[in-house]
């Protein structure tokens, strides 16, 4: 789960009292978010990814508020009286094949001593756990907070040739063209390629030429440095689809939101997603919650007073509609998406208790599928014979792999470690390992197992197919193909199968002591003595007879149901 | 053996004793008695012994005198005083000769000072050293000896202690009591098919066996514990109503996560959490699906719909990820395909099986991870029912302290997880669940709502069995597993 660093006195000053520590597990119990650590100075909280505005101080404050009864709805947040357009965005077509979309809003300071140093930190701590989650290190969003007063719109956002560009960067003193800055800044290395197409870096400068950014990578220093005192922010996000960017701005707006500071919307001109007069970006959007999608999935009939309660508690607005209600969610909460999501923010308000639990009585009939039944009879009649029964991975090493000649399983493109790097098609594979780590114990060792393999079916929907094999191994002095051969006779005839061998070359057998065995014709298992130069590569000093039978096969040819799947 | 230490007078007897008096070998003894002892119808008196032995060095001061007797004889010949260079001269040099003088002078039979002078008057020396006494007692087998003395001669190389036990038998309690066979009668052993036969074991005497004594070590096979415990887990839902379902290890990215409605660029999805596979084309799944779950990705309504479900996750869906195999990462995967055979509600569904996910291996954490899935669905179904559950599920496997928190899950809303208390573990994320969405009940045509979990069954195994390490239960080591060591 995300998690982050907070300041408890900037929650604290959200709250008309201090919280103890014990209080505040408490509100936090019936939310998405959880105390994971907490001292004098500071909050660790971890939440759920779909609650990601209670990772910063101001969106933990507003919940805050909410349970503890000091406030209830979403907070005002527009201008007391509609404001003409104080910025726009003109989007030039040529960002289109880089980051096409992007969208903005302006932030305007309660009172005249403007942007504290707080609220500025914490913006940027918030913006880059955003930047971190819902816009996946930068490539889905990127966000820039920028001080509105000393810069003259509108902006431009553009794909410009590389040797137009010159700016000075953030974090530096001197203006440089924009391919040394591409060759030698350390955030060009990790984020270049986002915001470059060629010989194209994209842009956001304002009416002037100053330069705010080059996205999604560094802020100009010139353009792009909010600072104590500014009254006015103008804060934009790109990226490359509208859905991160609308939630990225509407997260960050939360910070702002807990202060008091009004929001406005910017437009946006041009091609792009979010073209447009830029209010969807900064107003509530509305949901309509029936109140039989609420009580079907409540089991519960709540008064309408209740669910007013409940949704106002946890900073939601709400009026009643024909037939149910609707819910005002504000930017900062894009988890809210449909019906079902204002109906959980109404039954999870309050804590659901253990006793609000039912258990109906069953309709129905319960029951194994008739193929793990199956399965059963082979593992217990192994059981029985003395096979010790262990339970395998059904990923196997690369140096097992090597080491039976002919193997050939399904290898993964992206393994942990050398020891879980392929899927074993066949049982044979993990039991060479078990007998491998075993070799400290005496022999005999008889064990078995009935367990899946995957093997290559291009007919499967997946590309291959998951198969059910009882395998078995013997390792005794004496031991041999009589043996492996006499123990799947045995097997089948427990299930009432006829068989036959066939001489057959399998992998890690010694060639002319191997055999298929078919039932009514078909394939069904394999059996044979395992070739000396694999026991020699494990360590194990006598030799070893091995069946295996393919219970996905053998089913079927019984009369038996084929796989479900 | 016996009947011989059962008539002795004098016990314990040794058993060099016993040898002589039976004229039998000592090793058969020996034999005999251990077997005796085996059947408790002996005890054993070991007493430890040390016998001081000459070394070789020893032997020989034995017979040419110690070097401070050697010294004395010389200081004799050459008038009472000896130069370094006539000591040698003597044969007495080196070691033996500091030693030799330490001790003379301690006895006072030596001045201080070069040339080596006698003290006192005495021309010839005592008859005996102690040294040599204690030196002719140990040569004597005598055990009694000035043990400071004896000490010394040990450290100086000449005596070793040789410590050994000296073992003394009598009968016990049992092999006091027991009845002995008369002499020439012989009590039947191993009941063989011979005596069955003539019936020749009529009218003769059992030797009775010892019960108590050690038999051969039995190992065998017994189920799993863990597969064990998966099925008594599995009885526990059967007995609840619900029908297993079964779905593949390898599954296409449609099952395993777009039905799910998890968005294509979910970081759950990327290569560092899903184990994706070499050389494998996948199949897209039905058409009529594809575009239903394809509509509700990107925000549309599905054919033949007139509103969409919800304004989904924006972009473009793309099929060719959807075809894409992946290992399974959710049990969930089995509840979609099951639900998209149209089961006719009430349904109950279980599946407990294997997944997978990126992660290294340690004690908390493994590549392959066990979950129980379960789904409700029929008319009425509610997050009550959900929460209901959970309490079943948890006094059934016998933990009575419960809570539920809001949680998320991409496919489920509301979506909550249950807490249990575990007596030495504490509070315990367990249950995970929901209600799923529409956005994947819509694209599947379920008509009824679903309530969903996916248990962290390993987990919960690990505690039932007591275990600490995750890898404890994948464990094959066989002597463990035969119930052996």
């Amino acid at each position: 789960m995300p998690r982050a660093v907070l300041r408890r006195d900037r929650v604290i000053a959200l709250l008309p009292n201090p919280i103890s520590d014990s209080a505040l597990e408490d509100a936090l119990f019936a939310s998405k978010a959880e105390v994971e650590a907490q001292d004098a100075d500071s909050l660790t909280i971890s939440a759920t990814p779909d609650r990601l505005d209670l990772l910063s101080e101001g969106g933990l404050a507003l919940h805050l508020q909410g349970v503890t009864g000091v406030a209830s709805g979403v907070p005002r947040y527009a201008p007391a009286r509609a404001r003409r357009l104080v910025a726009e965005i003109e989007v030039d077509p040529s960002v289109d094949p880089v980051r096409p979309a992007i969208a903005g809003f302006v932030v305007r300071a309660p009172d005249d001593a403007g942007l504290d140093t707080g609220t500025l930190e914490e913006a940027v701590r918030f913006q880059e756990l955003i930047h971190a989650t819902v816009g996946r290190d930068r490539r889905a969003a990127s966000l820039g907070i920028y001080p509105l007063d000393r810069l003259v719109p509108p902006f431009r956002y553009a794909a410009e040739p590389l040797d137009a560009v010159s700016f000075v960067p953030l974090d530096g003193s001197v203006e440089i063209p924009a391919d040394r800055f591409f060759r030698d800044h350390p955030m060009a290395a990790r984020y270049g390629p986002l915001g470059r197409s060629g010989n194209r870096c994209l842009t956001l400068r304002d009416a002037e030429g100053t330069i705010l950014s080059l996205p999604p990578i560094l802020n100009g220093r010139a353009g792009g440095e909010a600072r104590p005192g500014d009254r006015r922010l103008f804060i934009e996000s790109t990226g490359v689809r509208d859905r991160p960017v609308r939630e990225s701005l509407g997260l960050l707006s939360v910070v702002f939101v807990a202060r008091r500071w009004t929001v406005e919307p910017v437009a946006v001109r041009g091609p792009g997603p979010l073209a447009g007069d830029g209010r969807s970006i900064v107003t509530s959007h509305e949901i309509v919650l029936p109140s039989s999608t609420l009580q079907g999935l409540a089991g519960v009939r709540y008064p309408p007073a209740e669910v007013r309660r409940r949704l106002e508690q946890v900073r939601l607005s709400v009026r009643a509609r024909s037939g149910g209600w609707c819910v005002e969610a504000p930017p900062w909460r894009p988890d809210l998406l449909t019906a079902v999501d204002a109906a959980e923010e109404v039954i999870l308000a309050q804590a659901l208790r253990p006793e609000d639990g039912i258990v109906p009585p069953s309709r129905t009939r319960g029951r194994r599928l008739p193929e793990t039944l199956f399965r059963r009879r082979f593992a217990s009649a192994l059981l029985g014979l003395g096979f010790a029964a262990p339970f395998t991975s059904i990923l196997v090493s690369e140096a097992t792999v090597r080491r039976v000649p002919g193997a050939t399983p399904i290898r993964l493109v992206n393994p942990v470690s050398a020891e879980f790097a392929y899927v074993r098609d066949r049982l044979l594979l993990s039991h060479m390992e078990v007998l491998g780590r075993n070799t400290r114990h005496g022999y005999p060792q008889r064990f078995a197992e009935v367990a899946p393999v995957i093997v290559r079916d291009a007919s499967a929907e997946p590309g291959a197919a998951t198969r059910y094999h009882a395998g078995a191994i013997l390792a005794q002095e004496g031991a041999g193909f009589a043996d492996a051969a006499s123990l799947a006779d045995y097997l089948l005839r427990t299930v009432d199968a006829g068989s036959v061998r066939e001489p057959a070359e399998v992998p890690g057998t010694i060639s002319g002591r191997s055999a298929r065995v078919r039932v009514a014709g078909e394939p069904v298992g394999e059996v044979g003595e395992i070739r000396p130069e694999v026991l020699a590569g494990i360590g194990v000093p006598v030799p070893v007879a091995w069946m295996e039978l393919d219970l996905t096969a053998l089913g079927p040819l019984l009369g038996g149901p084929r796989a479900t799947h | 053996m016996l009947a011989a230490l059962r008539s002795s007078a004098d016990l314990p007897v040794e058993e060099a004793e016993l040898a002589a008096r039976l004229a039998l070998g000592i090793d058969v003894v020996r034999g005999s008695l251990q077997r005796l002892r085996a059947k408790h119808l002996v005890v054993l008196n070991e007493e430890p012994e040390a016998i001081r032995l000459l070394t070789a060095r020893g032997a020989s001061a034995a017979k040419v005198g110690l070097p401070e007797r050697r010294f004395l004889d010389a200081l004799d010949r050459h008038g009472g005083a000896l130069t370094p260079e006539e000591a040698a001269a003597e044969g007495i040099d080196g070691e033996e000769r500091s030693a030799a003088i330490g001790i003379l002078r301690r006895r006072g039979l030596l001045e201080d000072g070069v040339p080596f002078r006698r003290r006192g008057a005495s021309a010839a020396g005592p008859d005996l050293l102690p040294e040599e006494v204690v030196l002719k007692q140990v040569a004597g087998g005598e055990e009694e000896v000035d043990e400071a003395i004896a000490s010394a001669l040990e450290r100086r190389g000449l005596l070793r202690t040789e410590r050994r036990s000296i073992k003394r038998w009598a009968p016990s309690e049992e092999g006091r009591r027991i009845a002995l066979p008369a002499e020439g009668e012989e009590a039947i052993g191993a009941l063989t098919p011979d005596l069955l036969a003539s019936g020749g074991w009529q009218g003769r005497r059992f030797r009775p066996y010892d019960v108590r004594a050690p038999v051969p070590f039995l190992t065998g096979a017994r189920p799993n514990p863990y597969v064990a415990w998966l099925e008594e887990f599995e009885e526990i839902l059967i007995g609840l109503g619900f029908e297993q379902a079964e779905g593949p290890l390898l599954e296409t990215e449609f099952w395993n996560n777009d039905v799910l409605f998890m968005p294509q660029d979910h970081p759950a999805r990327s290569i560092h959490d899903a184990l994706s596979v070499d050389a494998i084309q996948g199949h897209p799944p039905p058409a009529d699906l594809l575009a239903r779950v394809a509509a509700v990705h990107e925000g549309r309504p599905m054919p033949g719909a007139a509103e969409p479900i919800g304004p989904g996750w924006g972009g473009r869906y793309d099929p060719a990820i959807a075809a894409r195999p992946v290992l399974r990462s959710q049990t969930t995967a089995v509840s979609a395909r099951f639900l998209a055979r149209r089961p006719r509600p009430p349904v109950r569904m279980f599946s407990i099986d294997r997944n997978f996910r990126r992660e290294e291996v340690d004690a908390r954490h493994g590549i392959e991870f066990g979950q129980c899935e379960g789904i409700l669905a029929e008319e009425g179904t509610s997050v009550r029912d959900l929460v209901g559950m959970f309490r079943e599920l948890a006094e059934a496997i016998g933990i009575r302290e419960l809570k539920i928190r809001p949680s998320y899950f991409p496919f489920t809303e509301p979506s909550i997880e249950g807490y249990v208390r575990h007596p030495r573990h504490g509070w315990m994320e367990i249950f995970p669940g929901g209600m799923f969405r529409p956005e994947v009940t819509g694209p599947l045509e379920v008509e009824v709502p679903v309530a969903a979990w996916g248990i962290g069954i390993t987990r919960l195994a690990l505690v039932a069995l007591g275990l600490s390490d995750l890898r404890e239960l994948f464990a094959d080591d066989l002597d463990a597993l035969r119930g052996g060591s």
